[in-house]
């Protein structure tokens, strides 16, 4: 088993991450030890020039990822917060439905916290203050009461919806 | 209506929420502030409506905002038809189970989230640690606003002291058991019949929120003596909530002490704590704390609501009943002067309950069980839930032992 890399390898480690459809990326060692999963893969193997399959992350997922994770290793001690959080803001602002439910997986896999946090916060936001056609259009969700049934959901919920 | 488990698609097509796992669904919901929203996404689909009750979406909502309600270890929706299919509940049981819980939450969510409502919670001053002259300078005066009442002045005053760092405590019962309070409002007493018009105030202020020990029921005979007593009544209760400390400025005013943010008093008492002494009368050379005025700011619940302490633990079961708000209330109770019912939670039936309850340790599955439910309800209470009475109830206590 290759042995973990010190302190001098670690700041000249690149690592390389291979996506689902095969696209190379390299990334600075600091920037892969915000992702847990990494951390521990790497522990295994060290510093290594082979890539390491993320077999259920497309490039352009994982591009984000990336983008998000080497913002926040530079912001770490010279941007403030807050200007962090505009960013994050930013980020997520006019992405997509698809890309904000992929994103979150890929986070999840990945073990990034911080990013799963912005995620869930995000599709929560989304979720705030809608109606209920309204969620099932944004989220793609099919209405599978009876008659009788939503009729007894509204009832009981009669107050929310006319908020 | 029953949503049949078995009818309960496993996926939901292209549902993106359900795409990303139950853990990440559960975070999402967690974000959620208000209970509108839970109840609208709980309205998409059948996947949701039972993913936010399972997951206990509204309860979790409730403690966000208010830790307080972590205490209560399950709540009952007193009045609706309890089912139960032989001694194993079966699945659309356990769902009816989880769904009640899920609307009594759901329900307090909304009821306390309402802004505040009453300018005063207080129904009734309980004891003062100590007062100077009885009953013409006792806490009862405390009630009304100004310093002066039919010509003659209107405040409490604490005995006097040499040491000025010896507190004191007005304590009072709210106008419901339980209760959401906002801010305090507190007026020192300035003795304008005294030279240079003193103003006997405290160095500051802090909050309790409680109930009695259970085996202390206040009658109204009691409440007599306790107000001219010289005593500190605090072991006779339980605090579950005590606020920071909150400076008092020695001024002839109507001080406002706002919580950090709304809690709930479950119990219904409030103490409100004088910390240090500023102002020395002059006659006597002694410390002294006087209060004008004492008003609660917050809101009660609706008399639907009631709780059952399960003693030493300090955690209690909720209960909630569309019936009480039709047939009367508890605050009807009140008005008609009956303390022991109001410490007993309503009626003899119930302490009768938490007697039971008592003797388990907080378990949200076990209480569904049904020997254990009619071992804890007893005949009283059981009819009142309409369980039918064709099983056993055999009331060992084995059982609810672990």
């Amino acid at each position: 088993m290759a042995e973990l890399p010190n302190t001098t390898m670690a700041n000249e480690c690149k690592v390389k991450l291979k996506s689902k459809d095969d696209k190379i990326f390299e990334v600075e060692y600091a920037v892969a030890m915000q992702s847990q999963t990494l951390k521990n893969a790497l522990a295994h193997t060290g510093c290594t020039d082979t890539a390491l399959p993320l077999h259920d992350i497309s490039s352009q997922i994982l591009a984000k990822v990336i983008e998000y994770c080497e913002y926040h290793v530079n912001a770490a001690n010279t941007i403030s917060e807050k200007d962090v959080k505009t960013w994050d803001e930013e980020l997520v602002k006019h992405m997509d439905q698809d890309t904000l439910f992929r994103l979150i997986v890929a986070a999840k896999y990945l073990e990034i916290h911080n990013l799963v946090d912005l995620m869930c916060k995000t599709i929560a936001d989304r979720i705030k203050d809608k109606s209920v056609e309204e969620l099932r259009e944004i989220f793609h969700v099919q209405n599978d009461f009876t008659p009788e049934e939503e009729e007894q959901v509204r009832r009981e919920t009669k107050w929310a919806h006319g908020e | 209506m029953d949503l049949v488990i078995e009818n309960l698609p496993l996926e939901n097509g292209n549902d993106l929420l359900q795409q990303i796992g139950a853990d990440n669904a559960r975070s999402v919901l967690q974000y959620l502030e208000t209970p509108a929203d839970l109840a609208r996404i709980s309205a998409v689909s059948r996947f949701w409506r039972h993913f936010v009750a399972e997951n206990q979406c509204s309860r979790g909502l409730c403690i966000k905002l208010f830790p307080e309600v972590s205490r209560f270890v399950c709540a009952f929706e007193i009045g609706q038809q309890v089912n139960f299919e032989g001694a194993s509940l079966s699945k659309v049981t356990e769902w009816k189970n989880i769904e009640r819980e899920h609307r009594v939450y759901t329900q307090l969510a909304r009821d306390l989230m309402e802004p505040a409502t009453e300018n005063n919670c207080i129904q009734h001053p309980i004891s003062a640690s100590s007062t100077d002259i009885f009953p013409d300078e006792s806490i009862m005066y405390t009630l009304h606003p100004s310093a002066i009442e039919d010509d003659r002045p209107s405040y409490w005053s604490s005995q006097g002291e040499s040491n000025s760092d010896v507190p004191e405590t007005l304590t009072y019962r709210l106008s419901s058991r339980l209760c959401v309070v906002h801010e305090v409002k507190i007026h020192p007493f300035q003795a304008y019949f005294q030279m240079g018009l003193p103003i006997y105030s405290a160095k500051a202020v802090r909050i309790r929120l409680g109930r009695t020990r259970s085996s202390t029921l206040l009658t109204s005979g009691m409440l007599d003596g306790m107000m001219s007593a010289d005593r500190s009544a605090s072991e006779d209760y339980v605090w579950t909530y005590i606020s920071p400390e909150f400076p008092m400025q020695q001024e002839d005013k109507l001080q406002t002490f706002r919580l950090p943010k709304p809690v709930l008093c479950i119990g219904g008492i409030l103490q409100i704590e004088l910390l240090g002494r500023v102002q020395r009368q002059e006659m006597d050379g002694l410390y002294y704390i006087c209060v004008c005025h004492a008003r609660v700011v917050g809101r009660p619940l609706p008399a639907a609501y009631d709780f059952e302490a399960l003693d030493q633990e300090e955690k209690y079961i909720l209960k909630y009943s569309d019936r009480l708000e039709c047939c009367g209330s508890l605050s009807e109770d009140l008005s008609r002067g009956s303390s022991e019912e109001y410490e007993a939670g309503g009626s003899s039936g119930w302490l009768s309950l938490s007697e039971r309850i008592r003797r388990i340790r907080a378990g949200r599955v076990l209480l569904w069980n049904q020997s254990i439910l009619k071992a804890l309800l007893g005949n009283i209470v059981a009819a009142i839930l309409m369980i039918p009475d064709d099983e056993d109830s055999d009331g060992d206590d084995d059982i609810l032992r672990d």
